[in-house]
């Protein structure tokens, strides 16, 4: 079976169910949603901290070709900006289901408070977004231009900066112990650039032209960066982890627990562990591997679920620890309780959003110039 | 005590009969009848040691009322010995503020502290701390929550995104946010029966004056819906000059309120004493809801 034409049906049901999570967000508000006041972030904020890491990531890898020239890369850089685009619009659409009032938020740019981190992400996502479409613009019409070049060199620190800015969004809090880390803002860049490694292997595996002579060097490249990212962000954990644990503040060492033996066990230690960090380090690091295009592929989905888990995995636990004892049991209602499983609306947007990042890469693909290698060409 | 003569009595009921009227065709018309009426600031009175603490409070806030508002430091004093967890200050909040299930200003919570058969309760009663440097504040993207001129952290409800960004900054656990549910949303209706569900639905429906504004719940999107909530020292009864209804209805009277800026005022002595804390004061959000332990 064409991979392609199964991903196409994949996405195409998935954006089916997403579609119905739309309908019920947009006609009943925010009434069927699982997260509540307590813990006030929930699936679709993970999953646009995820989108948009993938976003920032996908335009670090596409500056390896379009702005740094690195020869295996050539032809990457098109369809990593693109799919950094499409996450990004995926994203996007997650948060703005999320907002209470998404109407508003013109508000942000001609009210904003700028001592805002949100102010400040929302400023940098946009120019960040605008950027990429311009980048990709020139890159498919003036692949060889002197400007796309310096916008390229401009997105790179942008694209730290809007990365960056989604940790401090976390870190800045005070009231969070588990999410008041000075590093974050260091470490979200990290596993941007983890995540849009990550995303550049099946977007390459699957859907890319199988007769580009610099893939197999590509994967071998992707894969032992991806490895590294992923040890990388291991030990990032096992600090963060370990220095809460040692340092026994309550309210940090139970969203710690949390993680690792509460609601999350299975996320964090299948999901995250197993599944997206330790089976595709063990295979990306095997350079005999790299022949296997699919498996290459469906490795860099797994990583992907990985990061996807992980953002969740920094969200919630953080918000299932009561600011005060006994507040879980001072008041019951709908929406006022620290357990949070996502609603089947919340899980149905988020399947949604994923079918359109795919459907958004392969139609990239199919109908845009993103994997001719114009500028050689042009050269030839 | 005064005795009402027939022609009072005839005048009060006529009048209660015609608002009664007017409130099942209308409620908002009819409670703006009402509130025009109660529009002027009454003036302060002389209070003796004697008299419930209430009227001295009362006293103390009429006569802050008089000052220019910057000069007011609106504080409130918890008196944990004195509260019993009877849980009626946050039903006078919910009904004052006609707050929708999931949406909560000012729980109790309640500690069991020990092993039987010594055990102790302990009653600890959370509105919003209306912080001086509240960390909700400045996490806002569009300045929709800030401290207006009384110093009581408000949020406005027009220029909130619903974010909840200030819900996670703060780390009272204050703000909650409004999904826009409704109590008879699942309630059984089924004529001639069972009966009740569209009074009830209307008078939930009806508007909420928080803010002094008229706010109805008929969408899932209209504002305060799709907004984050909170406490906020009842300032629409303040300017009335009335008390917080928390504050009016605690039976035990371990709830107080007033300008702390009144050297004269019953919370000003109150927080002079030493068995005063605050919470979490070691993060530096100098609340304005002191506790007395």
């Amino acid at each position: 079976m064409n991979i392609k034409r199964f991903f196409y049906g994949l996405a195409g049901f998935a954006l089916l169910i997403g579609l119905w999570g739309i309908y019920d967000r947009l006609v009943y508000g925010h009434v069927n949603t699982n997260y509540g006041s307590y813990v006030v972030w929930g699936l679709w904020v993970a999953m646009y901290l995820f989108f948009a890491g993938v976003a920032a990531g996908s335009f670090m890898i596409s500056t390896l070709d379009l702005l740094f020239r690195i020869p295996i890369f050539k032809g990457t850089g098109r369809i990593a900006l693109w799919t950094g685009l499409v996450s990004l619009a995926a994203g996007l659409t997650s948060i703005a289901l999320d907002l209470g009032h998404i109407e508003r938020i013109w508000k942000v740019f001609i009210e904003g408070n700028p001592s805002s981190v949100m102010f400040q992400m929302v400023w940098g996502y946009t120019i960040f977004g605008l950027l990429m479409l311009v980048c990709l613009y020139l890159a498919i019409r003036q692949p060889e231009s002197r400007l796309l070049r310096i916008l390229m060199g401009f997105g790179l620190g942008l694209s730290l900066f809007v990365s960056g800015a989604v940790g401090a969004l976390l870190g800045v809090q005070a009231a969070r112990p588990f999410w008041h880390v000075g590093l974050f803002p260091v470490q979200f860049p990290v596993f941007s650039l983890a995540s849009g490694a990550a995303a550049m292997l099946p977007v390459l595996a699957f859907f890319g032209p199988k007769q580009d002579p610099n893939r197999r060097s590509q994967f071998w490249v992707l894969g032992i960066l991806s490895a590294a990212l992923v040890l990388v962000k291991l030990y990032f954990m096992w600090a963060d982890y370990s220095v809460s644990i040692y340092g026994n503040v309550p309210q940090n060492v139970d969203a710690v627990q949390e993680v690792l033996f509460g609601t999350y066990w299975w996320a964090f230690w299948i999901l995250q562990l197993l599944i997206g960090s330790f089976i595709p380090l063990a295979v990306l690091m095997q350079k005999r591997l790299v022949e296997k295009t699919m498996l290459i592929g469906w490795m860099g989905v797994c990583l992907l679920i990985g990061y996807a888990v992980a953002r969740g995995l920094i969200i919630f636990p953080a918000l299932s620890v009561p600011e005060i004892d006994s507040l879980a049991n001072a008041f019951g209602g709908p929406h006022l309780s620290f357990d949070y499983f996502p609603s089947l609306v919340e899980w149905a947007v988020t399947i949604g959003t994923i079918g359109m990042a795919t459907i958004g890469v392969l139609l990239g693909g199919d109908f845009l110039p993103l994997y001719e290698q114009r500028r050689v060409k042009g050269k030839a | 005590m005064k005795e009402i003569s027939r022609r009072d009595f005839l005048k009060i009921s006529g009048a209660a009969v015609s608002l009664l009227g007017a409130w099942e065709h209308a409620p908002e018309q009819a409670l703006a009848a009402v509130n025009t009426s109660v529009k002027a600031i009454p003036q302060a009175f002389d209070v003796s040691p004697e008299d419930d603490q209430i009227l001295r409070m009362q006293s103390d806030l009429r006569r802050a009322l008089q000052k220019p508002v910057e000069e007011r430091r609106w504080v409130m004093v918890i008196d944990l010995r004195k509260c019993v967890g009877c849980h009626a200050c946050t039903i006078a909040c919910v009904a004052e503020n006609k707050l929708p299930p999931g949406v909560v200003y000012r729980p109790v919570m309640v500690e069991e502290l020990g092993t039987y058969p010594n055990v102790a309760v302990k009653f600890l009663p959370r509105p919003c701390m209306q912080c001086d440097e509240p960390p909700c504040v400045p996490v806002c993207p569009v300045n929709a929550t800030y401290k207006d001129k009384n110093g009581v952290v408000v949020i406005d409800y027009d220029q909130c995104i619903g974010c909840r960004y200030c819900v996670t900054a703060c780390p009272y656990g204050a703000r909650t946010f409004d999904f826009g549910v409704l109590y008879t949303d699942e309630t059984a209706e089924f004529d001639g029966i069972i009966f009740g569900k569209p009074s009830a639905s209307a008078y939930e429906r009806s508007a909420s004056y928080e803010y002094g504004d008229a706010r109805q719940r008929n969408d899932h999107t209209s504002s305060p819906i799709g907004n984050v909530r909170k406490c906020h020292f009842c300032l629409h009864r303040l300017e009335e000059g009335m008390l917080p209804a928390c504050t009016t209805t605690c039976i035990g009277r371990a709830t107080y309120f007033g300008d702390a800026n009144d050297q004269n005022s019953l919370v000003a002595d109150l927080i002079a004493s030493p068995n005063v804390m605050r919470l979490k004061e070691e993060l530096g959000t100098q609340p304005r809801v002191y506790y007395l332990t």
